[in-house]
């Protein structure tokens, strides 16, 4: 009880944007498991692209921003994770990843 | 003087020597690949992702006026997520539950 009266009264706990805006940010993660099995064709390698790179400047600004946020640390860990898998599965539609055959489309 | 302006803005706590700065100048990555995907046929874009950008970049805009340093740059380019976010949701919700208005315009 008492340590989830800390959280609740938190400098950067569910009354304050410190807290809400990292879980609008979780609405990537969840996007991204929900596409998890979407055929490769339907991934936006601009988008995803751009998420990769989003998420590493973001895990250094959730840690240098005051006050440090670990909640949006944990979020981007997870989102770079997501995105790069679904960087991979885009890159291997578009035949980018394939370097054992001859006949890739990227030659 | 011009160069102590510029000073000034290069020394700034969210100025370019900073995390502060890049993080949020990165995220028009973001709002420049969905305006790059305007083009796409709505078939292809994604609901759970374009909700993701609009709710991200409409909860974001107020964060960013609270944080330490307070971060305009962070601000404007999530009011633009919003902003590209809802046009894309509103040219899939109009092809997935308007198709009659769509047949209308192409016969035109």
């Amino acid at each position: 009880m008492a340590s989830f009266r800390a959280f609740w009264n938190s400098p950067v706990g569910p009354k304050t944007t410190h807290f809400w805006g990292p879980v609008a940010n979780w609405g990537f993660v969840a996007a991204g498991l929900a596409d998890i099995n979407k055929p490769p064709e339907m991934i936006s390698g601009n988008m995803t692209g751009a998420m990769c790179i989003y998420s590493a400047l973001f895990m250094r600004f959730a840690w240098m921003v005051q006050p440090r946020n670990y909640l949006l640390l944990a979020c981007h860990v997870s989102n770079e994770t997501v995105q790069l898998y679904q960087l991979s599965r885009w890159a291997k539609g578009q035949g980018y990843l394939s370097q054992k055959k001859e006949e890739s489309t990227s030659q | 003087m011009a160069s102590s302006k510029l000073q000034a803005l290069w020394n700034h706590p969210a100025g370019p020597k900073t995390i502060h700065f890049w993080a949020p100048t990165f995220k028009w990555g973001i709002s420049i690949a969905n305006v790059a995907d305007f083009s796409k046929p709505p078939e292809k874009l994604s609901y759970p992702q374009q909700l993701a950008v609009t709710c991200t970049g409409i909860i974001w805009s107020r964060y960013s006026t609270v944080i330490t340093p307070k971060n305009w740059n962070l601000f404007s380019v999530n009011v633009a997520m919003a902003g590209t976010g809802l046009y894309q949701l509103s040219r899939k919700i109009k092809q997935d539950y308007f198709p009659d208005a769509e047949a209308a315009v192409a016969k035109e």
